[in-house]
């Protein structure tokens, strides 16, 4: 799914400018990075996309999904699109691996049988097969950023957005997050990244959006700089 | 359908979870419950006592001599105060006496000439319609006597409205009570699962799939309750039944299985919809704030 963002501001109480006018057009399939130092404006771009903010001007569509005038009726149904890894992880601390991915199909009425079929073969995906029946805390933070993946992933969506999916963890552990990232992104999910991590952006090449303060400084493809948010 | 599995699973271990609340919380809705049976079943055996005592009660009203019945019985018609009247023709009326005096009898023969009046016996509806037939009895010219049990009639009226209105009160208030009880529990629940429901909505859970089991707790817990009081309500009543037919047999007191089991499955249903209402409220001012975009 394709994502177009046209005159995006948001202002929180009060008077607190977290995007100003951005454009921001990511095509189907595409893989995008979102860097930016901390309180640029990243987070908020994120969840302006999983429509948890509204913007305080602009337009914003996701597929043929005007995001203003979605209907709360409709929000469920156009989140299940949107699978997000949150930052500080969104685990449910009283649950096994396996119950974290699983209640995401739970949640979507899928029967039993298919849960337990995807959700073990999607754990099985993120290298977490031997640990499904362990709960968060057992789990290292490698280990629990890919329970939060396989919780994004689990239901197939077309768009898939993390934010500092690497952060606070080694060389190594994030080299084995980014790869199961573009695995996700060559299946032909829309895959949006928020990372300061500097290392991982210059290791696997993809297209580079820059907020600063909250604006557009710069979008580069494949080598290609655009300044300022012109396209 | 798989949903409403994952709905029931939640709801046991939402009453599990916190067995403490979840015992706590019934067993007030059951006490309150039991308030509110004991309370209603008090006021519908005063409703049937009064009732039957209004059954009984008559309105004698005797004509002036000569005078017949025709205007008395055309007011008494056109009431819709009145449930029955009987017209008592004066030989009736000596029939009557003579039945009355037995042995006596014969004293009847010293006066001769019939001297009793024409009269009617009415039943009224309501306790309180008597004494505005018996006004509008009196006004009229062929009336020459209207007899009723004035300060009993006045006493079972008085007693009938401070009955209904004190188990009214009682009521109101014992379902606030229970309102208010398994509201809190649900809330307190809600907020120990504020962190799940909170990821639910994000990963786009529907409202209804995350009210569902707050929902059904909710309705177990007043099902459950309701239950519990009806046990504790049976057994009460059964004793008192017992204990009255022994020492006051004179008192009317409802005995019928079918009323009774009609009560305690009305009781049953209010403590399931209780349930159901409060932790819907509770459940829906969260789900609705959750989905709101800020």
């Amino acid at each position: 799914m394709d994502i177009r963002m046209s005159g995006v501001t948001k202002v929180f109480e009060p008077e607190i400018v977290a995007l100003e006018d951005v454009y921001l057009s990511v095509d189907s399939g595409e893989f995008v990075y979102l860097i930016g130092m901390t309180g640029s404006g990243k987070t908020t771009l994120l969840r302006l996309i999983s429509r948890e903010y509204l913007p305080t001007r602009g337009q914003i569509s996701v597929g043929d999904r005007n995001l203003r005038k979605l209907r709360s009726s409709e929000l469920p149904y156009y989140r299940r699109e949107v699978g997000v890894v949150f930052q500080d992880f969104k685990l449910l601390q009283n649950y096994t691996v396996f119950e974290n991915v699983a209640f995401v199909l739970e949640a979507m009425g899928i029967p039993p049988k298919l849960v337990e079929s995807r959700s073990n073969e999607v754990i099985d995906q993120v290298g977490l097969w031997r640990r499904r029946f362990l709960r968060p805390p057992q789990l290292s933070g490698g280990e629990q950023q890919r329970v939060a993946i396989a919780r994004a992933m689990v239901n197939s969506p077309s768009v898939f957005l993390a934010d500092e999916p690497t952060g606070n963890l080694d060389l190594r552990t994030s080299e084995e997050i980014m790869r199961l990232l573009l695995s996700i992104n060559a299946a032909g999910t829309t895959v949006i990244v928020a990372t300061h991590d500097q290392h991982l952006v210059d290791s696997y090449r993809q297209r580079l959006v820059e907020l600063h303060n909250g604006r557009t400084k710069r979008d580069e493809r494949r080598g290609r700089y655009f300044i300022d948010g012109e396209l | 359908m798989a949903s409403f599995r994952y709905a029931l699973r939640d709801t046991f271990r939402l009453l599990f979870r916190h067995w403490g609340l979840s015992i706590l919380t019934l067993l007030t809705a059951a006490s309150v419950l039991y308030i509110l049976g004991f309370a209603s079943l008090f006021a519908m055996n005063m409703k049937y006592m009064i009732s039957r005592i209004e059954g009984a009660l008559v309105v004698q009203a005797y004509m002036k001599r000569g005078e017949t019945t025709d205007k008395a019985l055309e007011l008494v018609h056109s009431s819709p105060l009145v449930s029955t009247v009987n017209v008592i023709t004066p030989d009736e009326a000596l029939d009557r006496l003579r039945a009355k005096l037995g042995n006596q009898a014969q004293a009847i023969t010293l006066l001769g000439e019939n001297p009793l009046p024409w009269s009617l016996e009415i039943q009224v509806q309501k306790v309180e319609h008597i004494t505005p037939l018996v006004r509008d009895l009196m006004v009229l010219p062929s009336v020459e006597e209207v007899l009723y049990a004035g300060k009993l009639v006045e006493r079972l009226a008085n007693l009938s409205r401070t009955s209904a209105a004190v188990s009214g009160v009682i009521l109101m208030l014992t379902l606030l009570i229970s309102t208010l009880v398994i509201f809190n529990t649900i809330r307190i629940a809600i907020y120990s699962r504020k962190e799940e429901i909170e990821v639910m909505v994000l990963i786009g859970a529907t409202p209804t799939y995350i009210s569902l089991p707050f929902v059904f707790q909710g309705m177990f817990l007043g099902a459950g309750g309701a239950a519990i009081a009806i046990i504790g309500l049976w057994s009460t009543y059964a004793s008192a039944v017992e204990m009255i037919r022994s020492t006051l047999a004179f008192v009317d007191i409802i005995v019928d299985p079918r009323i009774l089991g009609q009560f305690f499955l009305f009781l049953f249903g209010a403590g399931a919809t209780t349930g159901w209402m409060c932790s819907w409220l509770a459940v829906h001012r969260f789900t609705s704030q959750g989905m709101r975009s800020r």
